[in-house]
C-alpha cells in the first residue's frame, strides 16, 4: 500500500478535528455539528456512486429508508437481548440496503444515463407504497420505538443513544465512507471508474468490465446509505415513518452536496455537506420560513461559478503545486 | 482467425444486419465497404459485443465468442477503435495510453506497448505531456489507435479511422494500418474511403442493406461494376 496516496485524508482529519472540538467545547454546538455531519455522511456515501460512476440514482433515499427499518426491526425483535440489538441492527441495515441495491443495480444499471435515473425514481416510490400498502413494518403508522426503548434500555440509555451515540456513529460512517472512497481512487478500480464515467464505450474497448464496477460502486454506496438511515434516523429519532424515510428530498440534497463539493473527489462531499448544512441550518435560524428561497439562488450561483465543484476548482488551481498532494 | 457466420443484429425493434458472413485471416488487412446505413459499424459493434448479436456465430481463434462481453474479448486479444476516437480529452497523451493497458495481460506488456506506440507515432512521444483534447485531428486518431495497441491485441477492429481527416493525414493513417500488419497484427477495417483503403487491404467485403453483396480480393473489388456504380457514380 502506498501511504503517500492517502495524504488527502490529512486535511479531512483536520476538519473533523475542528468540528468535533467545537462540538465538545462550545455550549449548544453538539447538535448543530451533528446536523452538519449528517449531510457530510450523506454526501460522502452518495459520492461513491454518483461521483465515481457519473450515474444519478434518484431512488437513493430508499437505501437509507431500508437501513432505518433494519435498525428498527432489530430493536423491536432483539431488544430484549440487550445492547446486542444495535450491532444486529447495523448488520441488518447494511444487508437490506445492499440486497436492494444488488437487485436494482443488476437490472437498472444496464440502462444508461437518464434512463437509469428515471428507473430509480420508481424504486423509491414503489418501496414506499409497498410499505404503506401492505402494511409492512407498521405501514403508514410507522414504527415508534421510543416507549419500547425506554422500557428496555432505560430513559438515560435511550437519551444517550439519540443525543450522543447516534451522532458519533454518523461521524464514523462519514469517515469510513471517505476512507473507502480514497482506497477505490487509489486502486485499479479507481481508474476503471474514471474511464467509465468519462466514456463508457471507451472503457469497454479498453477491457473494463463496466457493469461489474458500476454494481460494486452502487452496492458500496447503498450500504453506507443504510448505515446512515439506521443511525441518523432510527437510533437518533427513535421513530420511523415511511413518508419521512422514503422522502425524495434527501436524494436531491445528496445530489446538491456532491455537485457543490465536487463529484468524484474525496474532499468534495465533506465541504459540500458542511457548506450545505451550515447554510440550511443558519438560514432557517435567521430567515425562518423563507430559508429555501434564499438557499436555492446561492446554490445555483455556486454551481455556476464552480461547475466542477469547490474541490474540483481548487484542484485545478493547485495543479503542480505541493498542495495538490493533499487534495483529491 | 475471425469467422462470422449468419450474423444478425440491430437496435431495438429495427434489424440492421441480415446474416453477415465474413472471414479475416491472420496478419491481413480486411476492409468492409458499403454506403451509409448498410451496417458496417453495426457489424463491428456486434462482433465486439457492444451490440448484442441476435443470431449467428462469431468465432475467434476457433473459440465461439458470439456472446462474450467486450471486456472478455479484450482479454483474449480483440479490441475496437471506435468511430469518433473516444479519447479522454482532459488527460495527457501518456495517461490515455497507460489507461489503455487496463487488463492484466496488457499491464504486463505496458512498457513494450508504449515503446511500440511511440516508435509508430513519434509525434505522440513529443506530445506525451499534452492533453489529448488539444491534439490535432490526425494526432487524436493516432492516439486512439495507440490506445488500442496498449491492450496488446491480436485483432484490431477499426471503425472509420480516416473520418474527418485532411487528405494528407488520411494517407498517414493508412500507412499506419500497413505498419500494424507488418508488426504481425490482424486488422478488420470499416471505411468510407474506398480507393485509399483498398490500396492497403488484402481482402474486402461490400455491404448493402445489412448483407454482404460482394467480396473478393482487392483487385476483384476495385474492378467490379457494383463498386464503381456505388461510389463513382458511373
Amino acid at each position: 500500500m502506498n501511504i503517500r496516496a492517502y495524504k488527502p485524508l490529512i486535511p479531512m482529519i483536520a476538519v473533523y478535528g475542528v468540528l468535533i472540538t467545537i462540538a465538545l467545547t462550545v455550549d449548544g454546538m453538539w447538535q448543530p455539528v451533528a446536523y452538519f455531519m449528517f449531510y457530510i455522511a450523506l454526501g460522502q456515501a452518495f459520492n461513491i456512486f454518483l461521483g465515481l460512476t457519473g450515474y444519478v440514482d434518484f431512488g437513493y433515499v430508499a437505501f437509507m429508508g431500508l437501513g432505518a427499518y433494519g435498525m428498527g426491526l432489530a430493536i423491536k425483535n432483539f431488544g430484549h437481548l440487550g445492547l446486542i440489538a444495535l450491532p444486529i441492527g447495523i448488520f441488518l441495515a447494511v444487508i437490506m440496503s445492499m440486497l436492494l441495491s444488488l437487485a436494482v443495480g443488476a437490472v437498472a444499471l444496464r440502462l444508461r444515463g437518464a434512463y437509469f435515473a428515471i428507473a430509480t425514481i420508481g424504486v423509491n416510490e414503489g418501496f414506499r407504497y409497498l410499505v404503506e400498502g401492505v402494511r409492512l413494518w407498521g405501514g403508514t403508522e410507522g414504527m415508534i420505538l421510543s416507549g419500547f426503548m425506554r422500557k428496555t434500555y432505560g430513559r438515560e440509555m435511550t437519551n444517550f443513544f439519540s443525543t450522543f451515540l447516534s451522532d458519533v456513529l454518523v461521524i464514523l460512517i462519514a469517515f469510513s465512507a471517505a476512507v473507502v472512497t480514497i482506497a477505490i481512487l487509489n486502486k485499479k478500480m479507481g481508474y476503471a471508474l474514471l474511464a467509465l464515467r468519462e466514456d463508457e464505450d471507451a472503457a469497454k474497448v479498453m477491457g473494463i468490465n463496466v457493469t461489474k464496477y458500476k454494481i460494486m460502486a452502487f452496492i458500496t454506496s447503498a450500504g453506507f446509505a443504510g448505515l446512515i438511515g439506521a443511525t441518523a434516523w432510527t437510533l437518533k429519532l427513535t421513530y420511523i415513518f415511511p413518508e419521512d424515510v422514503f422522502n425524495i428530498s434527501y436524494t436531491v440534497e445528496a445530489i446538491v452536496i456532491v455537485m457543490l463539493g465536487g463529484a468524484g473527489t474525496l474532499l468534495g462531499p465533506m465541504f459540500g455537506g458542511l457548506i450545505y448544512g451550515i447554510m440550511k441550518y443558519y438560514l432557517s435560524v435567521i430567515f425562518p420560513g423563507i430559508q429555501l428561497l434564499i438557499l436555492a439562488p446561492i446554490l445555483i450561483a455556486i454551481v455556476v461559478v464552480f461547475p466542477e465543484g469547490l474541490i474540483g476548482y481548487i484542484r485545478k488551481k493547485a495543479r503542480d503545486t505541493r498542495l495538490s498532494e493533499y487534495l483529491r | 482467425m475471425l469467422f462470422v457466420r449468419d450474423l444478425e443484429s440491430g437496435y431495438g425493434e429495427m434489424q440492421v444486419l441480415w446474416g453477415i458472413n465474413l472471414e479475416v485471416n491472420e496478419k491481413t488487412v480486411t476492409t468492409i465497404l458499403g454506403p451509409n446505413g448498410s451496417g458496417k459499424t453495426t457489424t463491428l459493434r456486434s462482433i465486439f459485443g457492444l451490440n448484442r448479436p441476435w443470431r449467428g456465430v462469431v468465432e475467434f481463434d476457433r473459440i465461439d465468442v458470439t456472446y462474450m462481453p467486450p471486456h472478455a474479448k479484450v482479454e483474449i486479444g480483440i479490441t475496437l477503435v471506435l468511430e469518433g476516437r473516444h479519447l479522454f480529452p482532459s488527460m495527457s497523451v501518456e495517461e490515455n495510453l497507460r489507461l489503455g493497458a487496463y487488463t492484466r495481460r496488457a499491464e504486463e506488456k505496458m512498457d513494450d506497448s508504449i515503446d511500440l506506440v511511440y516508435s509508430l507515432f513519434p509525434r505522440l512521444k513529443e506530445r506525451r505531456e499534452q492533453k489529448a483534447g488539444t491534439l490535432s485531428g490526425g494526432e487524436q486518431q493516432m492516439l486512439a489507435i495507440g490506445r488500442a495497441l496498449m491492450t496488446a491485441p491480436k485483432l484490431i477492429l477499426m471503425d472509420e479511422p480516416s473520418q474527418g481527416l485532411a487528405p494528407k493525414l488520411v494517407a498517414e493513417v493508412f500507412e499506419t494500418v500497413e505498419r500494424l500488419r507488418e508488426e504481425g497484427l490482424t486488422i478488420l477495417l470499416v471505411e468510407q474511403n474506398v480507393y485509399a483503403s483498398l490500396e492497403i487491404s488484402d481482402y474486402a467485403y461490400v455491404l448493402g442493406d445489412g448483407k454482404v453483396v460482394l467480396e473478393g480480393t482487392v483487385d476483384e473489388i476495385r474492378d467490379s461494376e457494383e463498386v464503381k456504380k456505388a461510389y463513382v457514380g458511373i
